[in-house]
């Protein structure tokens, strides 16, 4: 019994929504292309946005960082004070050092910076105190209380840049709010022309559909081809718009190495795979639900 | 529709007659819930069609056989598939042999046995109502409906369907028929109900050859 019920409900629902599917092609046509468009740039954007927000967090981070640059000539004294002062601070969480050597090392770590360094025969980097600071609105306050110490290099005292982490926070809020008004707008068209395409299909296949309703077939039996129709559109779409998003991530990264890293932080293959698995099961969600939407408009029994 | 009031009883063939816009299909499609009543009540088998949900409607229809006059056979299904798929969309558990029997054993009933592997263009008129009055049947509906069925076939063949219609009444389902074939109903002397304007306005019992004025202005 279940054998049967399983063979005719995949021949009435998946048989036929496919064998229709691909009869209409020409008319879905429009629909996969506008939304393999959106699934793309969904995926590209999100890419993005993820990239974005490590690199939010990473500021963050750098930002309540405040490297305070220490004159070449300071004795250790002189620096062992100014690093007691700042840690009896309440509001600093921890201080590091680092000498010229580390941070030279550090340096030739960084892209572009070797060439940099092999330009001349001293070491240009100064040693310094790495500042952990609890809250970054702290961060000015702390400058303030070491920027005039005698160990302190007076040409370039200390890493702060009043504001910057302010004006990060504005530009990627302005460019998601742009992002998600793109995405809406593009959404909005593929959804339209997906109803449109399911609209063209139900009307088709009216005396079919007609025949179903007429004869007492389930709704599900009657709207289920064309849910799994759309179901199809969107997941080929998600296929397609996957892999290219894959693709175009990994060969970013391949191309991009070092540089990309510090461009788009955290993306990395896992990231590409996952990021085109959700595009293709957004498609597929995209799909059968702008078909249901097209279904409840067209076919009320 | 309106002050319609009548009850049909098993094994009825019943002619619904009436001039055009009088109301027959209307009256049919209450039946079938194609469309709801205002007010009223429609019960069908025991079922309320007037209140039922959406989503029960289905059930209502599997104990409806609805034939039309333009036949709506699906045309890339041969007779027999036309028949057994209205089988299987309503009933997943039918396998493919049951289906196939029951739909033949539906197509003999109606003087069609040997046509199963025909395509609906390869059949005449009269061939393609009589499947369609073996899809409203094959499942063995209580009540089958049939909206002018006759209204595209040439005399003969329309009283064929017509003996076909009488004998599946004979076999205990009610048979309700919308025509404006007066000379079918003054020959079958069957019950008939006559509207109009929306309007039940004669309701004539069997063995009596009644007025037919309706069809003055029709």
């Amino acid at each position: 019994m279940l054998v049967v019920v399983v063979r005719n409900a995949g021949r009435y629902l998946f048989g036929g929504a496919l064998r229709n599917w691909l009869r209409n092609i020409g008319g879905t046509a429009p629909a996969l292309g506008s939304m393999t468009l959106l699934l793309l740039l969904s995926g590209l954007v999100g890419l993005t946005g993820f990239a974005a927000r490590n690199l939010a967090v990473t500021e963050a981070h750098d930002a309540s960082l405040l490297h305070v640059y220490l004159r070449d000539d300071a004795t250790s004294d002189q620096v062992d004070s100014l690093k007691a002062r700042v840690q009896a601070d309440h509001r600093v969480t921890s201080v590091g050092y680092t000498s010229k050597e580390q941070a030279l090392a550090r340096a030739q770590r960084r892209p572009g910076l070797p060439e940099l360094v092999d330009a001349t025969n001293s070491n240009p980097f100064p040693a310094s105190l790495d500042v952990q600071v609890k809250q970054v609105g702290d961060v000015g306050a702390i400058d303030a209380l070491v920027r005039y110490d005698v160990a302190v290099d007076p040409a370039y005292p200390t890493s702060y840049d009043r504001g910057a982490y302010q004006r990060i926070q504005q530009v990627l809020f302005f460019a998601a709010l742009a992002g998600a008004a793109f995405l809406l707008l593009l959404g909005f068209v593929a959804l339209t022309v997906t109803a449109n395409s399911i609209r063209s299909a139900i009307h088709a296949r009216r005396d079919e559909v007609t025949i179903m309703q007429l004869v007492g077939a389930p709704r599900w039996m009657v709207r289920g081809p064309f849910v799994i129709e759309g179901a199809l559109t969107g997941g080929v779409a998600g296929l397609a718009a996957g892999i290219v998003t894959m693709l175009v991530c990994l060969a970013l990264i391949a191309a991009g190495a070092g540089s990309f890293a510090q461009v788009a932080p955290g993306i990395s293959v896992e990231v590409a795979v996952v990021a085109a698995i959700l595009v293709f099961i957004v498609g597929i969600a995209l799909g059968s639900g702008s078909s249901l939407f097209s279904l409840r408009r067209h076919l009320e029994s | 529709m309106e002050d319609v009031h009548l009850s049909l009883d098993p094994g009825e063939l019943v002619f619904l007659v009436g001039p055009s816009g009088a109301g027959k299909t209307t009256l049919l499609k209450l039946i079938n819930r194609e469309i709801r009543p205002t007010c009223g009540e429609v019960w069908v088998d025991g079922l309320p069609a007037h209140s039922m949900a959406a989503s029960k409607v289905a059930e209502l229809r599997r104990r409806v056989g609805v034939v039309f006059q333009d036949y709506k056979l699906l045309p890339r299904l041969t007779a027999l598939e036309n028949v057994a798929f209205a089988l299987q969309v309503t009933d997943l558990r039918i396998s493919d042999q049951e289906a196939e029997d029951r739909a033949l054993d539906a197509l003999e009933a109606v003087g069609l046995g040997d046509r199963g592997d025909a395509f609906p263009y390869q059949l005449s008129g009269g061939q393609q109502q009589r499947i369609a009055v073996a899809r409203a049947v094959v499942s063995q509906p209580p009540l089958l409906i049939a909206d002018e069925p006759t209204g595209n076939l040439d005399v003969e063949t329309a009283w064929q369907i017509t003996d076909l219609l009488e004998d599946i009444a004979s076999f205990g389902t009610t048979v309700l028929v919308a025509t404006h074939n007066v000379e079918i109903v003054k020959r079958m002397q069957r019950r008939v109900l006559t509207l109009v304007d929306g309007r039940l306005v004669r309701d004539q019992p069997a063995g009596r050859v009644g007025r037919l004025a309706w069809a003055a202005w029709s």
